[in-house]
């Protein structure tokens, strides 16, 4: 028997299989992997780099969305967090301080979000919307509109540089997942996530303090934005305060759910979540790769996320197993008849 | 004695008031027809989506697509009558048709699948947008002279304001809004499934046709919104109306309706409409923001709103905030 | 009682604009790029020279922003409008209005499809020759030689993306040696070119298969430009690079030696709208229709390092 982990993110890899499949058709050299200078060079390599970003935005956001909830501000945060960043180093700071600041920032936002929807009972989409509009205006505030260049290879590092031949955000985003999966699965953490989603009134009867949950995902999610931010600003060298993650939250929540993660709360994947963003940057990649004229890109994205979404549903799950059911039924009449015959 | 069902209505009405009075204090012109006019014309697409959404929203669903519906709209019926030699009237029948059903598609696809309305409806988003680019990736005005007479119909108020077609067409939407879910029997479902699915069950009403028919009429209004958007531009142009689902929910949300479903009036979401658009006016009669500092007021007001609705809301109800 | 207060105060609105000094309404697509930035910069810093007393509004990227602005500058009775317009089309309306209420208006950065009589000028570039001046220099450079172009899109449908790849494709239609292979959007942003451009090395055998990178602005090209060094390849040797704007950075780019050439467009749109400005109301002269702004193209021997220093600070 399969283990229950890998149970739970087997349809988003099987997903995953099928789009390398479809992708490898339009273009052959897709699985092409070869190492040179050090470093592993790939079509495959750069789908696990460029999807750092929608990853650590998921983890976050699979917290968040488990607790019931939706974070429409973490492009922003991205946003703000490399403005920070940016301006560290630009001042003269070095490179802890840089990563300290940033990381602060993430915290504070979500800190921000979290007090909104906890203490004053402002839903969720609003509040943290609240934070996507006027938090790209601090962002610019900061950077007064301009991309913010700087020059600090140590930093750069954990944008594009490489550690035992994989990209270092590939990295980031494997420890944080891991990490994250740790605190939540071996404490409390995670099943306290789950009650608050599934009925938060019968939560706190229970004892459990719901808003000190709520701030602690809004947090978490902060600061996973505030990584994304670091890498988008580290991997271009310059803070774009402008386009920094801009939209990436609706990509962030479409990778939680394509992750199996349900938008009313309760149970969640984590791992599910991020394979769920390598999923969406195989579309991305695949794209590009394939060298359709621009103007389709949409189109094949939406008809490739509605497939994906109508195959993996819960309800039709539920249609095919019985399809399937009948059709062994009709295969193998004599155990079925028997189950017939008691059924009524 | 007042209903205490009604007070986010009257909160909303209330702070719109007090945040005009305070405008007028400060620039007295924004009290002319002129820019009450204007206020009607610059919101009048925003305004019929936000209709639609409004009833989404009450049935405790949620349509990111309606902004890349109006898109789609505009292009659509630009590139129809550019290159068919089609009535606009037809032209508008045949967009109301499409968009109606590409909702009903997704109610039916929310339905069915059991997909949270927030997926379904972004994929959808994906897919309008896509579809406009491939029908033009380019920009194209709109010459047609039964157009024209459209986009130039208004009435003079006195003071030189002017009351445009569109402008009424957004006051009739909400009259239809208003009718359908506070006085028909649909209303009373999409109330009942706002409030819960296990209850509409228990209520008789049939979740499948009501979810539907719901998104339907969110297509609808999103197709009506995209035809005034396109008279009020005169032009088709596929990037857009990016981002006018959030302003759509946000003036939902101003209105006083609940994001959770089951509470809400049609009408507090002119006010919300109204609230977004004083707010986008203010910020321009001042002129000084610059574009960061006007996101960032963007933001702060609309913080302000909803936590002044909120505090009135508890002034207001003292005994229900103390039981919940 | 209500309507004369309403119209007393409007006449009051009034006199008090036309005794202060002059009232220009500028209406900004946005803060979506560091050109942009520099734009609003710089148009400030005129209207400050001039004692212009400048209402500015950003649209956050959207028309329908972009008109209720204007409507709102014609509201107040400002005496001239700048509008940066978002798109081309879908401006008759309200700049009938602004005719009606007998305010000129001046078009920044780009032309519209909308009768000339609307408008006073149109401060601009001509998107199409920028792509031109662009496609003609990398003609001249490659000199008959095969060469596959790759080509980094603006955003999918904005008439800046459009224009400048009709420009660009009809410099090189006549020079069959020249062949965009690849061409995809990369949004205008830096991450953007940066990530179109490593998929590009991919698709064309690691880049060796491409000899030339056009690119629709320069913050793709300095994105396209890490990727390539980061594959190992040398851009501004192996890969000639050409983009439009001439924005700082890249200037950098060019006195590093990892770029070839860029066509300028100014951001200083505004220094020509408030000459014409001025110029109308001291004795009523009319300006011609567009006021083109000069494409200039600028290469390496231009010295990229003095054109960097002498722009780092106007706003970008």
């Amino acid at each position: 028997m399969m283990p229950a982990g890998v149970k739970r993110v087997l349809p988003q890899l099987i997903t995953l299989a099928v789009l390398v499949a479809l992708v490898s058709a339009v273009f052959p050299d897709f699985l092409q992997l070869h190492y040179s200078d050090g470093r592993l060079i790939g079509p495959v390599i750069d789908v696990l780099k460029r999807g750092a970003p929608v990853a650590l935005l998921a983890i976050g956001m699979t917290l968040v969305v488990a607790t019931g909830g939706i974070d429409l501000s973490v492009g922003t945060v991205m946003a703000i967090t490399g403005a920070v960043a940016a301006a560290a180093i630009v001042a003269g700071h070095g490179l802890l301080w840089a990563l300290g600041l940033a990381l602060a920032a993430g915290l504070c936002a979500g800190l921000f979000s979290g007090c909104l929807i906890a203490f004053l009972g402002i839903q969720p989409i609003v509040a943290t919307l609240i934070l996507m509009i006027s938090g790209r205006g601090i962002a610019q505030l900061i950077t007064e509109g301009r991309i913010l260049t700087f020059n600090l290879p140590a930093f750069s590092f954990l944008g594009s540089g490489h550690l035992l031949g994989i990209p270092v955000p590939v990295w980031l985003w494997l420890a944080a997942a891991t990490l994250t999966v740790v605190v939540v699965r071996r404490t409390a953490l995670g099943l306290l996530i789950e009650a608050v989603g599934i009925n938060r009134r019968a939560s706190a009867l229970t004892g459990i303090n719901a808003r000190v949950i709520l701030l602690a995902v809004y947090m978490i999610s902060g600061l996973c934005a505030a990584l994304a931010g670091i890498v988008t600003t580290a991997d271009i060298r310059g803070a774009d305060a402008n386009n920094a993650g801009l939209w990436l939250e609706l990509d962030a929540i479409l990778a939680t759910v394509i992750g199996g993660n349900s938008l009313l709360g309760g149970r969640f994947s984590i791992p599910a979540a991020v394979i769920g963003a390598l999923i969406i940057q195989t579309i991305n990649t695949g794209i590009l790769l394939a060298g359709f004229p621009t103007e389709y890109n949409l189109v094949i994205k939406a008809a490739l996320v509605v497939a994906i979404l109508v195959l993996q549903s819960p309800l039709l799950a539920g249609d095919l197993k019985r399809v399937a059911a009948r059709l062994t039924r009709l295969r193998h009449p004599a155990p079925a008849t028997k189950k017939e015959r008691a059924s009524p | 004695m007042i209903n205490p069902r009604r007070y986010p209505l009257l909160a909303t009405i209330a702070i719109f008031v007090i945040a005009y009075a305070i405008c007028y204090v400060q620039f007295p012109y924004m009290l002319s027809t002129r820019v009450a006019g204007n206020l009607l014309t610059d919101n009048a697409y925003l305004g019929i989506v936000a209709v639609g959404m409004t009833v989404v929203i009450l049935s405790g669903g949620i349509d990111l697509s309606v902004g890349a519906v109006i898109a789609f709209s505009g292009v659509f019926i630009a590139v129809m009558l550019r290159d068919t030699g089609l009535h606009p009237v037809l032209v508008f029948a045949l967009l109301l048709a499409l968009t109606t059903a590409f909702g009903a598609a997704m109610g039916a696809l929310i339905h069915r699948l059991g997909m949270p309305p927030f997926i379904v409806t972004l994929a959808g988003m994906f897919l309008a947008r896509g579809v406009a680019y491939m029908l033009t990736i380019d920009s194209v005005a709109i010459d047609h002279p039964f157009f024209d007479t459209l986009q130039s119909t208004y009435w003079l108020m006195p003071g030189k304001g002017r009351l445009t077609l569109i402008g009424v067409i957004m006051l009739l939407a909400f009259v239809v809004g208003h009718v359908v879910a506070h006085r028909t029997r649909f209303g009373a479902n999409v109330f009942a499934l706002g409030g819960g699915q296990q209850t509409a069950r228990l209520m008789g009403s049939r979740v499948g046709r009501t979810t539907v028919m719901i998104y339907a009429f969110s297509g609808l209004m999103a197709g009506l919104g995209g035809i005034v958007f396109a008279l009020y531009t005169g032009s088709g142009y596929p990037l857009a109306t990016v981002g006018t689902e959030l302003t759509a929910i946000a003036t939902v949300v101003i209105g006083g309706t609940l994001l959770s479903g089951g509470a809400g009036y049609v009408f507090g979401t002119l006010f919300g409409v109204l609230t977004m658009g004083l707010i986008q006016t203010y910020i321009v009669f001042d002129g000084t923001l610059s574009s960061w500092w006007t996101k960032i007021a963007i933001g702060v007001l609309l913080l302000a709103f909803i936590v002044l609705q909120k505090a009135l809301l508890r002034l207001g109800t003292p005994r229900a905030s103390a039981l919940g | 009682m209500k309507k004369s207060l309403a119209l007393s105060l409007a006449l009051l609105g009034f006199s008090a604009t036309a005794s202060a000094a002059q009232v220009v309404g500028f209406s900004q697509i946005g803060s979506e790029s560091g050109w942009r930035a520099a734009e609003t910069t710089i148009t400030r810093k005129q209207a400050e020279q001039r004692g212009i007393d400048l209402k500015f509004s950003d649209a956050q990227q959207r028309q329908e922003n972009q008109i209720a602005a204007l409507r709102s500058f014609i509201a107040q009775g400002v005496d001239a409008i700048l509008l940066a317009p978002v798109v081309a089309t879908g401006w008759d309306n309200v700049l009938k209005e602004a005719k009606e209420s007998e305010i000129p208006v001046i078009l920044l950065d780009r032309q519209i499809d909308a009768p000339k009589d609307l408008y006073m000028t149109a401060v601009g570039a001509d998107s199409v020759h920028e792509g031109e001046v662009a496609g003609q220099w990398l003609v001249d450079k490659v000199a008959g030689k095969p060469c596959n172009v790759v080509e980094l899109q603006g955003t999918t449908g904005s008439s800046v993306a459009i224009e400048r790849k009709q420009g660009f494709e009809k410099a090189i239609a006549d020079h069959p040696n020249l062949k965009i292979v690849r061409s995809q959007t990369g949004d205008f942003t830096r991450s953007g070119g940066k990530e179109v451009m490593e998929s590009f090395i991919r698709a064309e055998n690691g880049g060796r298969d491409i000899c030339a990178l056009f690119s629709h602005n320069d913050d793709m090209a300095i994105g396209a430009i890490q990727a390539m060094k980061e594959a190992g390849l040398h851009p501004g040797k192996e890969i000639l690079t050409i983009s439009i704007d001439a924005v700082p950075d890249y200037f950098k780019a060019m006195a590093n030696g990892d770029a070839n050439a860029t066509v300028e467009l100014t951001p200083n749109m505004a220094g020509p709208a408030f000459d014409a400005l001025e110029a109308y109301w001291k004795d009523g002269t009319q300006p011609p229709k567009f006021i083109q702004t000069d494409s200039k193209l600028y290469t390496q021997s231009d010295d990229p390092e003095g054109e960097y220093q002498r722009r780092k600070d106007l706003g970008y």
